[in-house]
């Protein structure tokens, strides 16, 4: 049985996406988050609201996303964010 | 109404620096609980958060008031003055931090249901402070309110360590076990103080479990398998 991946994991997999480039284009971050179109764009609209991430445009005109501190933090913490989170069940 | 200070002469004074130390271990843990919330914005590490933060603030309550009664009883004045300051100090101190305490566990235990319906905290909240406050012995019940509540509590953290069997998921069931045991030790307090002290010292090992699982998480080796 597949495992339903936790919001957590979700974000941390774009972002880690994101962090690979420093203009990632949003179909590697398709690729990588595997996730749906629709859920994806959910997602990065949630990331770009709390300032995970940025959108820019690149030379050719195409949207591009880059990480900003915040989601560099997150990263950082993640571990630990996760280690708590299920040390007191709050990641079901 | 019986207005309690149920510490036995021998232990007065620890229980007031017990509860500032189990104040400090819930605040560190209501401070990374905000980080994560930050982060993450999952109702349910909000209502965590928002229920130890009123537990915290329950015992920083009652350590002030213990403190103060202890002042006062120690000073020079008339008994009558003693009894007064006594009795004041007593029944603010009881009945903010049975207020206190009881949202704090009521809001640990909703968040332990995974239900969105917010008509179900109400009604916890209200059948339980109305019974509490118009009660004879409000102590009394809030400590078996409160007992009650822990069983489903530390119950719930049993299931998470039989979930995701490691270090940190046993700390916090065992930890959450110790605090229920501890409450049982407070409802004989009323009439046999050495409960009362007692039900401290487990609560120290409940908090000492507590503080042992954030230093694990705050440390987390990011090397799979470990901690």
């Amino acid at each position: 049985m597949i495992r339903k991946r936790e919001r957590l994991e979700i974000i941390h997999d774009i972002l880690v996406a994101i962090k690979d480039k420093k203009e990632t284009k949003p179909t590697h971050v398709l690729y990588k988050s595997n996730l749906s179109h629709q859920m994806l764009t959910e997602y990065i609209n949630d990331l770009i609201k709390k300032e995970f991430i940025e959108e820019k445009l690149s030379k050719d005109g195409k949207k591009t996303y880059s990480l900003k501190q915040r989601g560099f933090d997150y990263l950082k913490d993640y571990e630990s964010i996760k280690s708590f989170m299920e040390s007191y069940g709050l990641d079901e | 109404m019986v207005l309690p200070y149920f510490s036995p002469g021998w232990f007065f004074g620890y229980d007031v620096t017990l509860e500032l130390i189990f104040a400090v271990v819930l605040l560190l843990v209501v401070l990374f609980t905000h980080r994560v919330y930050k982060t993450t914005s999952q109702r349910s590490v909000q209502i965590f958060g928002i229920g130890i933060t009123f537990m915290a603030a329950g015992y920083v309550i009652q350590s002030i008031f213990n403190f103060l009664t202890i002042h006062e009883l120690n000073n020079n004045l008339t008994f009558l003055s003693k009894a007064q300051y006594y009795l004041i100090y007593q029944f603010f101190g009881t009945y903010s931090h049975i207020l206190l305490m009881n949202v704090g566990l009521i809001l640990i235990l909703y968040m332990t249901f995974r239900i969105e319906d917010y008509k179900i905290l109400a009604i916890l909240l209200a059948t339980s402070l109305i019974s509490i406050f118009l009660s004879e012995s409000p102590f009394y019940l809030f400590t078996l309110l409160a007992t009650i509540y822990l069983i489903f509590i530390s119950w719930y953290f049993i299931k998470n360590y039989m979930r995701n069997r490691n270090k940190k998921t046993l700390l916090v069931a065992i930890a959450f076990s110790f605090l229920l045991l501890a409450n049982a030790h407070f409802v004989f307090s009323t009439n046999y103080p050495v409960f009362y002290a007692l039900g401290h010292a487990i609560e120290l090992v409940a908090y000492i479990f507590i503080l042992w699982n954030f230093y694990l998480v705050r440390t987390y080796d990011k090397k799979k398998g470990k901690a």
